[in-house]
């Protein structure tokens, strides 16, 4: 099945996408070790709406994330966030952008082990020397179920609940997009379960843009929309996704 | 495994580089002292025996005693009537006579040429050249009465040439001559910084109150002559108390002298070094157990794969061994360098050495070479113990590094060092015994550094909060790192701790002894003006005893009390022995009785001790002691009283009629009390100082500027101490940029998560700063602590020796503190920068 390059972001609550990649290369070493990892990539991912990234292993999938969030720098094209162009901005401007526009959880590692829950979740907003919003974290851990565990370290919680944590923290500046990455790769299918819940609610209730890379079907089909990644290439793309509709796609790729 | 181990350490470069700096310093230290010491030894055995090249034999009075070196001996002069007798012996080419004392130079600013130390020599230029140590470069040796040589390193120095005028400093009033000649001593323009002045013979014996008489008779036997027969035929003629001795043996006995003081010298800066070492050691000790801790994933997969506890114990063993033999060989070679550097910088402060070529024993390759492994080797013992405990399985587990808590035993063990530090203290403060009191200060803080693990986290806590309030999340987050291992906190801080408890200690000596030495001048002297000659910093010297009389003329002076002090063998020791004038003590002199009354007892010829002596030595009034004079041989003087400690006086006294009896009219006062008919003021002070400026060598001080330079004096001597604790300082803060190194490498992953979420490159270093500033303030405040104390027990054993008052400087203390923190930021700041600009996905992907 063949795509165009540009694909349209989909109904957007906004009209306005939450971040947006244009003609994105990046190429790893030199010489014949050279690696295309992002071959040209150019996407939306739409405000208030819920995007899986999937693809084989290889296919360029974290890259883009990386390339996306400002983590990594692109060798060619560009990456915006809301209105800001990732290319253009210092380490200072990039650093306050992953600090109040963006919010991340990985596969593991998420927490700092010599803060308590609460401190790991408040971290951006102290770090920034800001005022945390009690009333939306109180919501936040609610749901999260965490709020009688916020006075543990992260050695004294579980894997779940430490994820759950990370939850909060990607939410708890209200970020124009949270950027996953694999968040349940670690995780028991229960524990998976309620974190992809949780982010699925995160959406549908408070309105939060949320991409999220991941290599399981049934993660994905918690998302609006999925994006397949190959080589480096942007090839397939799902709306309402089902897990035996992405298995189907992901066959096709080979994956 | 021996590859493993080479392999690891590769990997490793900074790590190793900065492990080793740690040691390399210490060896550089102990080097460096010890190619320097050797090489002036040899420089100086060198110079005497050129001295003594032209003579053979030397014929002198035999010693009354030696002083407690054994070199240095004080001898009587022999009767100039030998001369003829010596040169008529058979086999005897030539012979003459000569005679030494002090001879001051003035410049041609009519200020006294002083040497720093070294002596203001007056001798005799002989009439026989081929005997001579002296060899004019320009003009000829001195004829008459009016005439003196003077060494090339004085007259290139103050630009003096044949023909000029010279004033000199005699022991009589000072005197004009002209100078016949520029003279070269042996190879050298001067002799160790010392100056020259040569007169003929009857001058000189006119000049240092000897006629008659002279100090030695240099005799040079003829070529072929049988030289032991000749040494025999001298031996016959020469009277009782005369004896004659080879040159060989003068020179081995001036040189012994030489490399004795240089021996203390070079024992003082191997202290120094070794404190260095020691500190170094805990830095070893620590950078060990983070990479064990670090490497502990590793060491389990090889014990999996076979590897038995002797190949892990000996793979850590050989990484030490390694690091120690690669530093201590570096540290070889700077210290060459810095002997070298030394040596030029002794040359700028005009200390002219003899040139000699620089010495390399093997003796400082083994030194060197032990000391370095052997204290690296020694601080890995205990990480390589811990390596081999560590259980297979631990490879299969997820173990975070250097989070172990504190253990019974290692509390235990600390607690035993401590307490046996502490015994050994008591027991070498009150013997006294240095060696003990070194060794207990060592076991003290092996001890507190065992034990300080048990304070660090609640202390880290409390440092880091005003850090935490004013630096906000990154100096919380510092704050909290720096209590995550409370075991390598404590390992850190211990380095610094021992620098700064060396440190207190010596502030707290230091300030007690300033305070102690000020109020015992106000104890000790009645008069208002302390005259004394100037000596830049060397021990007091003598001046003529003629400014006595000089000063007792001037209008306005009440008293004028010369105050004399010579060598004396009293009971089995050597000491000095001081003089004054019965009737002066009350106007100049304040002598506090323990037992008697002091001056009747000084008045009839009676012995006065000080309440130290008669302690240690359980004398008791009215006893009779030995004692033993150069001049008058041996005799027993009665105890007539027993006096408090006096800064002034020594320990022993008599009355100046008894010592002019029993000492050389040569012997010089070394101090002038002048009591003034009222109250010192500054227009006194300008009349003193013009009336004896004839005396340029004399400098006249009110007793608020003599307490004054007394206190200066202690300061300078503090100020060369903490310079050399400063290395010890040094090495303790590689340390800490070692663990903070190690600290952020093992904390890549934390570090890029936290930048992912937010964190600022500034933020990341404040992070790194603050942990720092923590640990090197902790490991301030217990070496403050430790310090004070030692330096309190130090002082308070001293009480005795004349330490009345105890101070502690607090204010120092507090700048300390403030440096220690200042010196933790220094530490941090290579670390921070490396932390910062960690790439932020590589950080997060780092197993």
């Amino acid at each position: 099945m063949t795509m165009t390059d540009t694909i349209d972001g989909g109904a957007s609550p906004t009209g306005r996408p939450a971040a947006a990649a244009v003609e994105l290369v990046k190429t790893y070493g030199t010489g014949d070790a050279t690696v295309q990892a992002l071959d040209g990539v150019t996407l939306e991912f739409a405000a208030g709406r819920f995007t899986a990234v999937m693809g084989p292993s290889g296919s360029g999938k974290s890259t883009l994330m990386h390339c996306m969030a400002g983590l990594d720098t692109p060798t060619a094209g560009r990456a915006f966030i809301g209105d800001a162009e990732i290319g253009s901005l210092d380490d200072k401007a990039l650093t306050q952008l992953r600090r109040d526009k963006v919010g991340f959880i990985f596969q593991a590692f998420n927490l700092v082990p010599t803060l308590t829950a609460r401190e790991n979740i408040t971290l951006p907003v102290d770090l920034a020397g800001g005022k945390v919003d009690e009333d939306w974290l109180r919501q936040v851990t609610d749901q999260l179920r965490i709020t009688e565990r916020l006075g543990h370290r992260p050695s004294e919680m579980s894997g779940g609940q430490q994820q759950r944590v990370a939850c909060a923290r990607a939410l708890v500046t209200r970020p124009d997009l949270i950027f996953a990455d694999e968040p349940t790769g670690n995780l028991d299918s229960n524990s998976s379960t309620e974190v992809l819940e949780f982010l699925r609610r995160s959406v549908t209730e408070f309105g939060q843009s949320i991409v999220m890379v991941t290599h399981d079907a049934r993660g994905a089909a918690f998302a609006d929309r999925v994006v397949f990644l190959a080589d480096g290439r942007l090839v397939d793309e799902l709306e309402d996704p089902t897990p035996d509709a992405i298995l189907e796609k992901m066959k096709k790729l080979g994956g | 495994m021996l590859r493993l181990t080479l392999k690891g350490l590769l990997a490793h470069k900074l790590r190793v580089a900065l492990t080793a700096l740690a040691i390399v310093l210490g060896v550089t230290f102990v080097t460096g002292t010890l190619v320097l010491t050797d090489t002036l030894n040899n420089t100086f055995t060198t110079l005497f025996s050129k001295i003594y090249s032209n003579v053979d034999f030397e014929v002198r009075g035999v010693a009354a005693f030696a002083d407690q070196q054994g070199a240095g001996a004080v001898r009587q002069p022999i009767s100039d009537t030998l001369l003829p007798k010596v040169a008529a012996v058979p086999g005897v080419a030539a012979s003459e006579g000569l005679v030494g004392g002090y001879a001051q130079f003035v410049d041609k600013h009519g200020k006294a040429i002083t040497t720093g130390g070294a002596p203001t020599l007056g001798t005799t230029f002989g009439d026989k050249p081929e005997l001579s140590a002296l060899h004019p470069v320009s003009g000829h040796g001195p004829t008459g009465p009016t005439e003196v040589a003077m060494d090339e390193g004085t007259a290139k120095k103050y630009h003096f040439a044949v023909g000029d005028r010279v004033k000199v400093l005699l022991p009589g009033p000072p005197e004009t001559f002209t100078i016949s000649g520029i003279v070269r001593f042996g190879s050298a323009d001067n002799l160790g910084g010392a100056t020259l002045a040569a007169f003929t013979l009857p001058t000189a014996q006119k000049l240092f109150h000897v006629e008659g008489r002279v100090d030695t008779i240099e005799v040079a036997t003829a070529s072929g002559a049988d030289k032991a027969a000749v040494e025999r035929d001298i031996a016959k003629i020469l009277p009782k108390g005369v004896e004659v001795v080879s040159a060989q043996k003068v020179a081995d006995e001036q040189s012994s002298a030489i490399n004795d003081a240089l021996g203390f010298f070079s024992t003082a800066l191997l202290v120094f070094a070794l404190i260095s070492l020691f500190v170094g050691g805990f830095t070893i000790l620590n950078t060990f157990s983070i990479t064990v801790g670090q490497r502990t994933r590793e060491l389990a997969l090889l014990r999996i794969v076979g590897a038995s506890r002797g190949q892990v114990f000996r793979s850590v063993m050989l990484e030490a061994l390694v690091i120690g033999l690669l530093a201590s060989l570096v540290g070889l070679g700077l210290g060459v360098a810095m002997a070298v550097g030394l040596e030029a910088l002794l040359k700028a402060f005009g200390i002219s050495l003899p040139e000699g070529a620089l010495i390399f024993a093997p003796r400082t390759v083994v030194v060197g070479l032990v000391v370095g492994v052997g204290v690296t080797v020694v601080s890995a013992v205990s990480p390589a113990r811990r390596a081999v405990r560590i259980a297979p399985i631990a490879a299969l587990q997820g173990v975070q590094a250097g989070t172990e808590g504190n253990s019974l035993r290692r509390t235990v063990v600390g607690a035993g060092f401590g307490l046996l530090g502490a015994a050994a203290l008591t027991i070498g403060l009150t013997a006294p015994q240095i060696s003990l009191v070194g060794l207990g200060a060592f076991l003290i803080f092996i001890g507190v550094g065992m034990l300080s693990p048990l304070v660090a986290r609640p202390m880290s806590s409390v440092l880091g909060r005003p850090l935490a309030r004013l630096r906000g999340v990154p100096g919380r987050l510092g704050r909290q790192n720096s209590m995550r291992s409370p075991r390598r906190t404590a390992q850190t801080a211990a380095a610094l701790m021992v620098g700064l408890a060396l440190v207190s200690t010596i502030a707290v000596f230091g300030a007690s002894l300033s305070k102690s030495a000020t109020s015992s001048v106000s104890d000790a002297i009645a008069a208002d003006y302390i005259v004394m000659a100037s000596s830049q910093g060397g021990p007091p010297s003598g001046f003529s005893a003629s400014a006595t009389q000089t000063a007792a003329g001037l209008p306005g002076v009440a008293v004028a009390s010369p105050i004399y002090a010579g060598q004396a063998k009293i009971a089995k020791s050597v000491t000095f022995i001081g003089g004054i004038a019965p009737k002066d003590v009350g106007s100049t002199v304040t002598l506090r009785m323990d037992q008697g009354d002091g001056p009747a007892a000084l008045a009839a010829g009676d012995l006065l001790v000080d309440t130290t002596t008669a302690t240690r030595d359980k004398l008791h009034v009215g006893q009779r002691l030995p004692v033993t004079f150069a001049e008058t041989g041996p005799t027993t003087l009665r105890i007539g009283g027993i006096f408090k400690p006096n800064i002034i006086l020594g320990s022993y006294l008599v009355s100046r009629t008894t010592f002019i009896r029993h000492f050389a009219e040569s012997t010089l006062p070394i101090v002038l009390l002048i009591k003034t008919s009222s109250p010192a003021t500054p227009a006194m002070t300008t009349e003193l100082t013009k009336g004896l400026a004839s005396y340029p060598n004399l400098t006249v001080q009110t007793r608020a500027e003599y307490e004054k330079t007394q206190e200066a004096q202690v300061n300078q001597l503090l100020g060369l101490v903490y310079a050399l604790l400063a290395l010890a300082i040094v090495v303790a803060l590689i340390g800490i940029v070692n663990t903070l190194m190690l600290s952020v490498f093992e904390r890549t992953r934390e570090i890029g998560l936290l930048r992912a979420v937010g964190m600022s490159r500034r933020q990341v270093r404040t992070m790194i700063r603050s942990e720092a500033v923590i640990l090197s303030v902790f490991g301030a405040v217990i070496g403050i602590v430790v310090g004070t104390g030692l330096g309190i027990a130090l002082v308070t054993s001293l009480k005795e020796q004349g330490f009345t008052d105890l101070v502690v400087p607090w204010g120092n203390m507090i700048v300390f503190l403030v440096l220690a923190g200042l010196l933790g930021l220094i530490a941090a700041s290579w670390p921070a920068r490396r932390a910062a600009k960690l790439n932020i996905l590589e950080a997060i992907a780092t197993e």
